[in-house]
């Protein structure tokens, strides 16, 4: 056997030298972008020319983000909760909006319930979700919010099965504090991070957020059968949100003028699409709503166009970031500036 | 017992661009292989850093000279092994929600495999573009400065295996000590256009200096390196602040709503 031939020799290999057993043992060779017929990854082009001076070929600097479809949808709930979170507890115990705060209760629920769901199937590994609150981390806005959801979660089921008894206010305003924070962090998270288009704009993108959660929670409410009083009372809030959210597009475009090289990416590809998608949307959405006369045909169709253009402007943050990732100069050329040379 | 500090020097002045640290690196530490992929263009076939290259040799071919050395037209190679800076202050590490990302005994920054839940922050703050995601595991991988060796008091494989010495390993502060005689060295040599990246709080305030440094021959941004990186993490209060306001507003419009509503009749 192999010890009688050791013995012999001397000279041969341990067999256990060869078994992989570390952490990374079980994976498997990465493939080829599939898009690419297989052979060629995403950098297409390795120019053979000598490299310019300013960038490595072209080719990307950052990682691109790895999220896929689930965590915008994610951003729209998480800001209808929100917004459906504040306008109820604002709403309690005023009787003749009864039916309206009821609306607001079950927003804010399916928010933070289903909205968890989405993120977690954006996860590598959904077993270990719990992980998110293994640990508070102060530094970290996606910590901030794990927490604030996980609560917020708790306080808006607790609100529903309450209802309109004067004893779920308190129930009602946990659920509404928790609201503010889950509408408003995951600008601060896309803000907080090293894509250059988004840490630009890193004050900017809370208020987008937050103005954009009113402007989506009205647009909802907006949708459903209501009565004069109601609908007076969602027209105020979505106005309020509306105009927000048209004031930090405008913003988020101007900001455009000091870091051009990112800003490019709000104007090209997917993303530059579902950005003037979300502009005209919304735009649209506010002009119907300014045509004199009320009928609840134009109401909903003022909500639908609101809702359309923030699903849209969520998708579109995610792939203008993706687009802003893949061009070296926008992370290289601001810090360059910045240094003064 | 107090561990030493420890860390990389990596000079590319010396690098041959042999791969060596790529190969070594991913037989260590079993990283699968990357595909068929060839350019047929640049010798640089790894193109970058990912979450199965740990190491990732970049070839600048220029047509510019450097000090010192004549060729017959302006030509130069510009090599650089690189790798996870494992920085002071680490974007990948502030960022992670799960604690999965944590500094070690010797000061790198690791991640731990069975706690990462593939969340993908880490990938878009690390100002580096180092770490990211695999698609078959779905967690977030990097290089560990062979933090498994280090406990056993070995260097890294890389390191181990550069026949050129290119990349160092040592106690950090051996290695600046070393970094700076070896830049004097060259200066005086005639290379003026060598000077050390990330070496420390000075050089790079964004990161408050790299665990792994470089000593380089051009701007950062040729190798594809960012000119100032800075942790993600250091604008937030900013964004706090922003969404606080935000958030006043909020509360202002729902109050305005349910007396619209409520008053009116
Ligand atoms: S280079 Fe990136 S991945 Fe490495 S420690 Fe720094 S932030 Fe983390
Ligand atoms: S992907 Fe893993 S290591 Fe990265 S931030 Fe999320 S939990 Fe942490």
């Amino acid at each position: 056997m192999i010890h009688a031939r050791k013995e012999t020799t001397g000279r041969e290999m341990e067999e256990e030298f060869a078994v992989l057993t570390g952490e990374a043992a079980g994976q498997r060779l990465r493939q080829a972008e599939p898009d690419a017929g297989g052979i060629v990854p995403l950098w297409h082009d390795v120019p053979s020319l000598p490299a310019q001076a300013g960038d490595y070929y072209g080719l990307a600097l950052l990682k691109e983000p790895v999220w896929i479809w689930s965590v915008p949808a994610y951003f729209y709930m998480g800001g209808v909760a929100g917004g459906g979170a504040v306008l109820a507890a604002a709403l309690h115990g005023k009787r003749p909006l009864r039916r309206l705060a009821s609306w607001c209760r079950v927003l804010a629920f399916l928010g933070t319930t289903v909205g968890p769901a989405l993120l977690t199937y954006d996860l590598g590994r959904m077993s270990r979700f719990l992980n998110m609150l293994r640990v508070f981390r102060p530094s970290s806005p996606m910590s901030v919010g794990s927490w604030s959801l996980a609560g917020t979660g708790m306080a808006a089921t607790l609100a529903l099965l309450q209802g309109d008894r004067p004893s779920a206010k308190p129930a009602n305003l946990a659920t509404a504090l928790g609201g503010l924070m889950v509408a408003g962090y995951t600008g601060v998270l896309l803000g907080n991070s090293a894509n250059p288009l988004w840490q630009d704009r890193r004050r900017l993108l809370p208020l987008l957020f937050i103005s954009s959660a009113v402007a989506s929670t009205a647009g909802v409410l907006e949708m459903m059968p209501l009565d004069r009083k109601e609908e007076g009372g969602v027209q105020r809030f979505g106005m309020a949100g509306k105009a927000g959210e048209a004031a930090c597009m405008l913003a988020m475009e101007h900001v455009h003028q000091s870091t051009p090289e990112a800003a490019t990416a709000m104007k090209k590809g997917k993303g530059g699409v579902l950005w003037q998608a979300a502009k005209v949307a919304l735009v649209a959405g506010i002009l119907v709503e300014l045509v004199p006369g009320r009928s609840p045909a134009k109401r909903k169709i003022s909500g639908a166009l609101t809702t359309l253009g923030a699903v849209c402007l969520r998708f579109a943050l995610l792939e203008t970031g993706r687009t802003a990732a893949r061009e070296p100069l926008a992370a290289t050329r601001p810090q360059r500036r910045k240094m003064g040379g | 017992m107090t561990t030493t500090i420890t860390g990389f020097f990596t000079d590319t002045s010396v690098c041959i661009g042999c791969k060596a640290c790529e190969v070594a690196c991913k037989q260590w530490n079993q990283l699968p292989a990357d595909g068929d992929f060839f350019s047929g263009r640049s010798y640089d076939n790894t193109i970058h850093l990912e979450a199965t290259t740990w190491r990732h040799v970049a070839f600048v071919e220029r047509g510019v000279s450097l000090s010192r050395q004549s060729t017959a037209r302006p030509f130069s190679w510009l090599l650089m092994s690189d790798v996870c800076k494992h920085c002071e202050r680490a974007g990948c590490l502030e960022a992670c929600p799960t604690g999965a990302i944590v500094r070690t005994e010797f000061g790198s920054v690791y991640v731990q495999p069975d706690v990462c839940n593939g969340c993908g922050y880490c990938v878009v703050c690390c100002p580096f573009g180092v770490i990211n995601r695999r698609e078959d595991d779905g967690r977030a991988w990097k290089c560990t400065l062979c933090y498994d060796r280090q406990k056993d008091g070995m260097e890294p494989a890389c390191a181990k295996t550069c026949p050129t010495d290119s990349i160092t390993f040592g106690p950090l502060e051996e290695l600046k000590e070393k970094a700076k005689k070896r830049l004097e060295e060259l200066h005086r040599r005639g290379v003026t256009e060598a000077y050390l990246y990330g070496m420390n709080d000075e050089d790079q305030p964004g990161t408050e200096g790299l665990h792994a440094f470089f000593l380089l021959l051009d701007r950062p941004e040729a190798y594809n390196l960012p000119p100032a990186p800075s942790v993600p993490t250091k604008g937030v209060g900013g964004s706090w602040g922003m969404m606080a306001l935000g958030l006043a507003g909020m509360v202002a419009a729902a109050v305005a709503a349910s007396r619209a509503g409520g008053e009116k009749r």
